[in-house]
């Protein structure tokens, strides 16, 4: 069993595992931003920067996506680290400088604003994730929204921008979204997911005719032999609005709706 | 040359083929080679060629034997058509179609040599009948250019009559004599070859790494996603000599265990994906790729993949997404590709011109191969030859030659009498070279320490007219158009350089704006995803550190001291060469010139928007910068 050293202290870690979930487990804070346990690490916001030791030289890395397989020397809060991860925060924080959740996560870092000009455009506070296209394709298997675009031309949409055929307005994407950029808007018959001009029929309550969820995303539940969105919607602890993003939390972690590569565990 | 149905199933049918092309070989007849390189198709060498080929059809006399053949790049692009006569080896520069009867009827006929089309030596005034006469070519060792310019890239026979698929049939010989994998690693190893796309990685260290890697099947890719401005050495080799990466490629998948290959070529390039698709037909059809090579047991095959265009492909992981069918983009190297590359599976990849060095080395030895270069850069580079420079074209150079002797000896120097300023080495990412490290030797780790690097091998030459400034802007927004996007400080970062630079270029720098550059090159080399972004810096990084004051004049004096940056200099005229005659006071489009007839005229700064159109315009070389 590897001991990974971070900053002076040891701990145990399992073979395979990232630096994120073995600092994560001794208690220590690094912001991450694209990283989200229920998907593949992506390692391209770059917010969780540590060093390691590689001999004679420290190196740069993700360590959300960075894999132990012998001992480790880390330093998490050594100034190059810090000052690399508040950068980063910085240039985000230059693309967004509106996004509240952001700039949460920035004062926690120590950052309190940004030097540079606001020079690439962001949709809606994108800060380009990547989560809900890994979501939607990694745990939901529909795949209706995808990085498109090159450099700073790049963005998260449907294809040709058009309403998604393949979206079944489950909403995990909205669920695992960081900053806020995708609303989930409920209209009479149908579900939106904005700002890609998704929509999914409703299912009504059949005492009452109030909307219950996706009627698409019912049947993939009910294909799949899982909980019903009406057992999954049954619990009496949460209000209607809070249903839907408990539901949509279910899916984006536990109830995956496609088939899950056997590595990953719950 | 009929050669269907020929099907080698040993080492020494290709050996006896190889004997029977030689004894078939006149060494009397008459051959015109004409370059269809990128340089000299540019120039018109297609035209010329098709000339070239009909008079060898219309040639009646039965006791000549006369043959026009197109080959790859020659190298000396400036000079552009090149043709070659044998016997004689005879070399005309800057042929045109209206040349090809007096060359044909004088040289390929008459064996006379047309003087006129000859390479003048501009100093000495003295002619050069052959290549080796020309400085250009004199200084340079051609061991992965050799083929080029010689044979014909679409003919498998003309490979294996200079020597190809020599190296494969020795290393797949009879059993007795057989290479064993192992050995043939070590060969490589112990020639000091390094990865020519960019790194500068020991070849035989991943050769060895991607033997001992565990999973089935492993891959062999070519890297031909040649994209840097200016380069076109990867290019040359494709299309003039696609055979020596394939017996590269089958030597070195022979090696670790692999039966799989694949070669990423740009579709911009599409005479090299032409060549290597014919090169590939030919090898199959003569049993060089495919099942049970030269009976050996060896099975390997190879195809072809065309990229879209995006300079981030060339990126080993960027490339292998792009060869799955996914987005070109890059992913964490933290586990090696030759561990887990292409489909998760153990993936040997290497850079053209490393693949073509691999038969060389094999035939001739690691020693042999390891007497050039210096210490810990062996054999030769290839080099585009760019920019500022009086012999535009692809050199090949021993490890170790110093800056000056390429650009100079071999280059010719600088045109118009100018000053050297510097040389960008290493493409995009590289850096600037100032001419205080012209004597500085060209190998990896020197470039390195100069704050450049080697690269894929561009060299572009930038005079005394080269504003820095705009140079380092220039790159950074060639980098920004091709940055993936998926990483923060790659994305936002370059983003952010090529504002404050934009802004300086324009007379609106400010102090302060050097720090933020400098803060900037840091964060992305150390945050950055892949080496696009971690090197995109470079440029900048490298100027700041050799040309500061200009910075500094930009930002300070809004003034651009090599005159480049539109705004930040002024047009004048010369009064004692203005001869008055009005040229540029009726192009003028906002009427900022002013004078009467045959008396100098003048320029009136508050209107003049510095658009540069007198400057273009006059005939006498009257309207200067100031």
């Amino acid at each position: 069993m590897p001991t990974v050293t971070i900053d002076g202290k040891p701990y145990q870690a399992q073979l395979g595992e990232t630096i994120l979930q073995v600092a994560r487990r001794g208690g220590i804070w690094i912001p991450t931003l694209c990283y989200h346990p229920a998907v593949e690490p992506y390692a391209a916001c770059r917010i969780c920067v540590v060093e390691i030791d590689r001999g004679g030289w420290w190196q740069v890395v993700t360590s959300c996506n960075y894999p132990i397989r012998r001992d480790l020397t880390v330093r998490v809060n050594s100034e190059r680290a810090v000052r690399a991860r508040r950068g980063v925060m910085e240039l985000l924080l230059a693309r967004c400088p509106e996004s509240p959740e952001l700039r949460a996560i920035a004062a926690r870092m120590g950052v309190d604003g940004t030097p540079y000009p606001t020079v690439t455009e962001a949709q809606r506070n994108c800060i380009l994730c990547g989560l809900c296209v890994r979501v939607c394709d990694e745990r939901i298997g529909a795949s209706a929204i995808a990085r498109v675009g090159r450099g700073v031309e790049r963005s998260v949409a449907a294809p040709f921008r058009m309403p998604s055929e393949d979206c079944i307005g489950c909403g995990a994407c909205a669920e695992i979204c960081p900053v806020g950029t995708i609303v989930v808007r409920m209209h009479e018959e149908e579900v939106e997911i904005s700002p890609f001009k998704n929509r999914v029929k409703l299912k009504h309550c059949a005492e009452c005719g109030r909307p219950i969820g996706s009627e698409l995303v019912h049947k993939a539940l009910a294909d799949r032999g899982g909980p019903t969105l009406v057992e999954l919607l049954a619990t009496e602890q949460f209000c209607p609005r809070c249903k839907r993003k408990q539901l949509a939390k279910e899916i984006c972690t536990r109830h995956a709706l496609r088939d899950e590569p056997a590595s990953r565990g719950a | 040359m009929s050669t269907v149905g020929t099907k080698f199933d040993s080492a020494e049918d290709l050996r006896q083929y190889r004997a029977h092309l030689l004894a078939q070989y006149d060494p009397a007849a008459r051959r015109v080679r004409v370059c269809l390189g990128t340089g000299c198709t540019a120039k018109g060498s297609a035209k010329v060629m098709e000339r070239f080929c009909r008079a060898a059809e219309e040639f009646g006399q039965e006791s000549l034997v006369v043959q026009a053949k197109s080959t790859g790049c020659h190298g000396f692009c400036e000079r552009g058509p090149i043709v070659v006569v044998d016997p004689g080896n005879v070399f005309y520069e800057n042929v045109n179609e209206e040349d090809v009867p007096e060359i044909w009827r004088e040289s390929v006929i008459g064996g006379r040599v047309v003087e006129r089309l000859l390479y003048k030596d501009e100093a000495s005034g003295e002619t050069a009948t052959t290549p080796k006469e020309i400085p250009f070519y004199s200084a340079q060792q051609r061991i992965v250019l050799a083929h080029n310019g010689v044979i014909d890239p679409t003919s498998i026979e003309e490979y294996v009559a200079g020597g190809g698929y020599a190296a494969l049939a020795k290393v797949l010989g009879s059993k007795a004599s057989r290479m064993e994998p192992e050995e043939v690693i070590e060969e490589v190893a112990r020639s000091g070859l390094r990865g020519r796309g960019g790194g500068g990685f020991l070849t035989g260290r991943k050769w060895r790494s991607a033997r001992d890697a565990h999973g089935q099947p492993k891959y062999t890719i070519a890297n031909g996603d040649e994209g840097d401005p200016g380069a076109f050495m990867d290019r040359s080799l494709m299309e003039g000599d696609p055979h020596a990466v394939l017996e590269g490629m089958i030597i070195g998948a022979y090696a670790i265990g692999s039966s799989r290959g694949y070669v990423y070529v740009r579709n911009e390039y599409p005479m090299a994906v032409k060549h290597l698709t014919m090169a590939i037909n030919a090898a199959r059809e003569f049993g060089l790729l495919g099942q049970n090579i030269l009976g050996s047991g060896f099975s390997f095959d190879v195809r072809i993949n065309r990229g879209a265009g995006a300079f981030v492909c060339g990126e080993s992981t960027a490339l292998m997404a792009s060869l799955e069918g996914r987005v070109g983009e890059p992913r964490a190297k933290y586990i090696h590709t030759v561990e887990s590359g292409l489909d998760g599976k153990p993936s040997l990849l290497n850079n053209v011109e490393t693949w073509a060095n691999v038969p060389p080395i094999i035939l001739n030895g690691a020693d042999w191969f390891a007497s050039f270069g210096t210490e810990k850069s062996k054999g030769t580079k290839v080099f585009s030859l760019v920019g500022k420079v009086k012999n535009t074209g692809l050199v090949e150079v021993p490890m170790g030659m110093t800056l000056r002797q390429i650009i100079f000896d071999i280059g010719g120097g600088i045109p118009d009498g100018k000053a050297f300023k510097a040389v960008q080495t290493g493409g995009p990412s590289g850096g600037c070279i100032p001419a205080e490290c012209l004597d500085e030797p060209v190998d990896f780790d020197r470039l390195a320490e100069l704050g450049s690097m080697m690269g894929s091998g561009g060299m572009i030459v930038m005079d005394e007219d080269t504003c820095m400034v705009h140079v380092a802007r220039y790159f950074v927004a060639f980098l920004k158009d091709e940055s993936c996007g998926k990483c923060t400080p790659c994305r936002e970062g370059i983003a952010q350089m090529l504002d404050i630079l934009t802004r300086i270029t324009k007379g609106e720098g400010r102090e302060g704006d050097i720090d933020t550059l400098e803060t900037l090159g840091t964060l992305l080399e150390d945050t950055a995803l892949c080496a696009l972004g971690k090197t995109a810096a470079y440029p900048v990084l490298s100027t700041l550190r050799c040309f500061r004051d200009e910075y500094q004049t930009h930002i300070r004096e809004k003034r651009c001291p090599a005159k480049e940056c539109p705004g930040l200099f002024q047009y004048q005229i010369d009064v004692d060469l203005c001869t008055g005659c009005g040229v540029c006071r009726k192009k003028c489009p906002v009427q900022a010139i002013t004078g009467e007839r045959k008396k100098p005229h003048t320029i009136d700064w508050k209107t003049c928007t510095g658009c540069g159109t007198c400057f273009d315009v006059c005939p006498f070389s009257a309207v200067v910068k100031v």
